[in-house]
């Protein structure tokens, strides 16, 4: 078959730092490949390559051969042409790719009317308004992205790339800050545009997108392809150490954990409902947590799992019901966050943070040394600010923190949905046993059903009340 | 905190400003108000070095007679508009309610009223005195302070890392000190800074319809409006005022400038 997308020995460099290290492939006409390694491994550098827009700072070697046409990867001026009708590139978090000041409609138009030029200029309108018709959204034509949700934004991005022609898609993490149902909705899109003849060339850390993509898979490690093949035989029978740990950190493989025996009741909830203006979020929850037990709150985005778990918490007040807590001393009711970085003080060192913490509660200000060292972290991670810890670690060090108040109770507000899967596998492995020696009970809300299943004795599945 | 050459420049202006406006009158030794009609619009040179005034007076002394009174008058009042401010901003985002409903009537109120207005009722009340400027300077910046500290302080109290601080058992002022106040600081350190040429602004202004510092007191502002008509004949004169006034506020926006970019 003829190749319509080839990259040859590409190479980015940010000073000595090798960023991208000599990948090579090539992707003919109706052909997927997909891309996946951890953050920070280079895959949106590759993206960014392609089209020939990578930040000034970084150097760049090697060759991109589009549609027959081929120029070094440096090169910003000779794709640029290209861009929106050969390239197409659907965008990350599309709610930020869109214009918040035009309606929906027109920004479909626009590809229409100024991208292609094939004589649809003349009635873009009416091919803008079809085409968001064949995704569903007719409905929503007259709207303003922020009006619409994270599966719908991603397919009017996908209508604005699409109306381009491009024979060529690049997706870069299209399903991040997805839940399960919007990411579905997405692949489906995705494959639809290869039965039609495009190539597709997807970056993403979710192995079940490149499952769901089929056609072959690279599996990128530290700025190198490390294994790649047909996306079938390379899930089934991994070779290389990276991708097989990769697999085995997806929650669906995760060892089943034995879950503890629960104790007395330690939270009763009756009759909880919530409204948030004229939205209902849910009405009627009877629930009950034990000692020592784990329950996940499953549901799709906005489904007001993190309202409930507030609610338990004693955050947030319910519009009716109440919710009776059993804890046998104040604060033993702990919360860990999906950002941890907007959970700490910005800007003070996170020594200052657990020093404060030590004083408030007349704790001994060595507590929290063996604390890290169990969590398996580095005590001069300590003198950095917040922003300046990666993700993972820096969970970690929020869970150090509220252990140091012994909880009862931890709610856990998709705590690793921002973490790539193999620093997820970890933080749940040091959240678990953490929470097991100390005897706490866990409250976890996540969108990943299979994590809740790996993780949660108990689940409780939260619909949209209206 | 890393100083950078901008910073260590403002704090060297502020400095040299802050020794000229408190110790310049003592220093000079010239009398501020003596007239000298002989030597009126005279260049600066050695006797006088910033040069003589349409009445012969030494512009050197009464700059630094100026700056002592408008600069710290001007200091004076928008600390005691900012302090207030922030305070009120910060317990009304904090504890809402009625509180909050009350506060945002007051100043509602005292926005809708133009600033000098506020002023000029107020000195009404003892013309020719200080403290009415100050007490109605004050008055009428304090909004701006309460208005900017509440928007703000309430996004930050909605933040999970509040939340977590008040999960954890921190109080208020443990939050205010950690979260809030480092967030707000620059701002109201840049709101302050405007508020000082403000407030010298408008003493100049009140100064101009009659009722804030009178001739022959010098203020800066009053300054202006008496130099202006020389600019043609003695440029230097009028450039004396403007310039102690751009340089303070220079001086003020360069000791921000590292805060804003870190």
């Amino acid at each position: 078959m003829k190749r319509i997308l080839a990259v040859d020995g590409l190479s980015v460099r940010a000073g000595d730092n090798a960023l991208l290290r000599d990948v090579s492939f090539a992707l003919a006409p109706g052909e997927a490949l997909t891309l996946v390694g951890q953050s920070g491994a280079g895959k949106s550098l590759l993206a960014q390559a392609i089209m020939g827009n990578l930040p000034d700072a970084l150097q760049a070697a090697g060759t991109v051969e589009v549609a027959g046409v081929a120029s070094a990867a440096a090169d910003h001026h000779t794709r640029r042409p290209l861009w929106g009708r050969q390239l197409g590139l659907l965008p990350q978090e599309p709610w930020l790719a869109l214009d918040p000041t035009m309606r929906i409609l027109a920004q479909v138009e626009e590809t229409y009317r100024h991208v292609r030029r094939d004589g649809t200029a003349a009635n873009a309108r009416q091919r803008a308004r079809e085409a968001l018709a064949g995704l569903g959204l007719q409905d929503k034509a007259g709207h303003y992205p922020h009006q619409i949700s994270g599966g719908m934004a991603q397919r009017v991005a996908f209508a604005a790339v699409y109306a381009g022609g491009a024979p060529i898609l690049i997706a870069d993490e299209p399903t991040k800050g997805l839940d399960r149902r919007m990411r579905d909705e997405v692949v489906t899109l995705l494959r639809e545009a290869l039965l039609e003849g495009c190539a597709l060339l997807t970056v993403t850390h979710d192995l079940e997108v490149a499952e769901a993509l089929g056609g072959r898979l690279a599996v990128i490690e530290q700025g190198r392809i490390v294994e790649s093949g047909a996306t079938a035989t390379v899930m089934q029978a991994p070779q290389h150490p990276y991708t097989q740990a990769l697999l085995a950190a997806q929650p669906r493989n995760w060892p089943a954990d034995a879950t503890p025996a629960s104790g007395q009741p330690l939270l009763t909830a009756q009759g909880l409902a919530k409204a948030f203006g004229r939205q209902r979020l849910f009405a009627g929850i009877d629930l009950c947590v034990h000692a020592g037990e784990r329950l996940a709150l499953t549901g799709p985005s906005g489904c007001g799992k993190t309202t409930l778990g507030n609610i338990l918490l004693g955050v947030l007040k319910p519009d009716t019901g109440r919710v009776v807590s059993h804890a046998a001393r104040p604060f033993a009711f702990q919360k860990l966050y999906q950002d941890p970085v907007a959970a700490f003080p910005a800007r003070q060192t996170l020594r200052q943070t657990f020093a404060d913490l030590c004083r408030l509660h007349r704790l001994d200000p060595g507590a929290a040394a063996p604390l890290l060292a169990e969590l398996g972290l580095d005590a001069a991670l300590l003198d950095r600010l917040p922003g300046e810890v990666s993700g993972g670690e820096l969970q970690r060090i929020a869970i150090a923190r509220i252990l140091l108040l012994k909880p009862q109770l931890v709610f856990a507000d998709e705590p690793t949905s921002r973490l790539d899967a193999i620093t997820q596998k970890q933080t749940m492995a040091v959240l678990l046993r953490a929470l097991e020696r100390s005897g706490a009970a866990l409250v976890l809300v996540t969108h990943d059903d299979a994590l809740a299943e790996r993780v949660a004795g108990r689940r409780l599945a939260i619909d949209m009340a209206n | 905190m890393k100083l950078t050459t901008l910073h260590r420049i403002g704090w060297l202006l502020l400095a040299a400003i802050a020794v000229f406006a408190a110790f310049g009158p003592a220093l000079t030794g010239t009398d501020p108000f003596a007239q000298d009609l002989r030597a009126f619009l005279q260049a600066p040179g050695l006797a006088h070095p910033l040069g003589t005034d349409h009445l012969g007076r030494s512009m050197l002394a009464r700059l630094a007679d100026a700056a002592q009174l408008s600069l710290g008058l001007a200091a004076l009042s928008v600390l005691s508009a900012a302090i207030p401010g922030t305070v009120l901003g910060i317990l009304a985002a904090w504890y809402g309610g009625a509180l909050e409903k009350v506060l945002l009537f007051i100043s509602d109120s005292v926005l809708a009223l133009p600033g000098l207005l506020l002023v000029l009722l107020l000195a009404t009340l003892a013309p020719g005195e200080f403290w009415p400027l100050y007490l109605g300077l004050s008055l009428a910046f304090w909004v701006e302070y309460f208005r900017v500290v509440r928007a703000s302080a309430r996004t930050l109290f909605a933040s999970p890392g509040v939340e977590a601080s008040l999960l954890l058992g921190f109080g208020l002022g443990y939050i205010v000190r950690r979260h809030v106040w480092p967030e707000l600081a620059p701002v109201v350190r840049t709101l302050a800074s405007f508020g000082l040429a403000a407030a010298v602004l408008a003493m100049a202004a009140l100064g101009f319809v009659g009722v804030g510092v009178k001739p022959p007191r010098p203020e800066l502002g009053v300054m202006m409006t008496e130099l202006l008509p020389y600019y043609q004949e003695a440029p230097w004169l009028i450039a004396a005022p403007v310039g102690l006034l751009a340089t303070t506020l220079l001086a003020l926006i360069l000791i921000q400038h590292e805060e804003k970019n870190a």
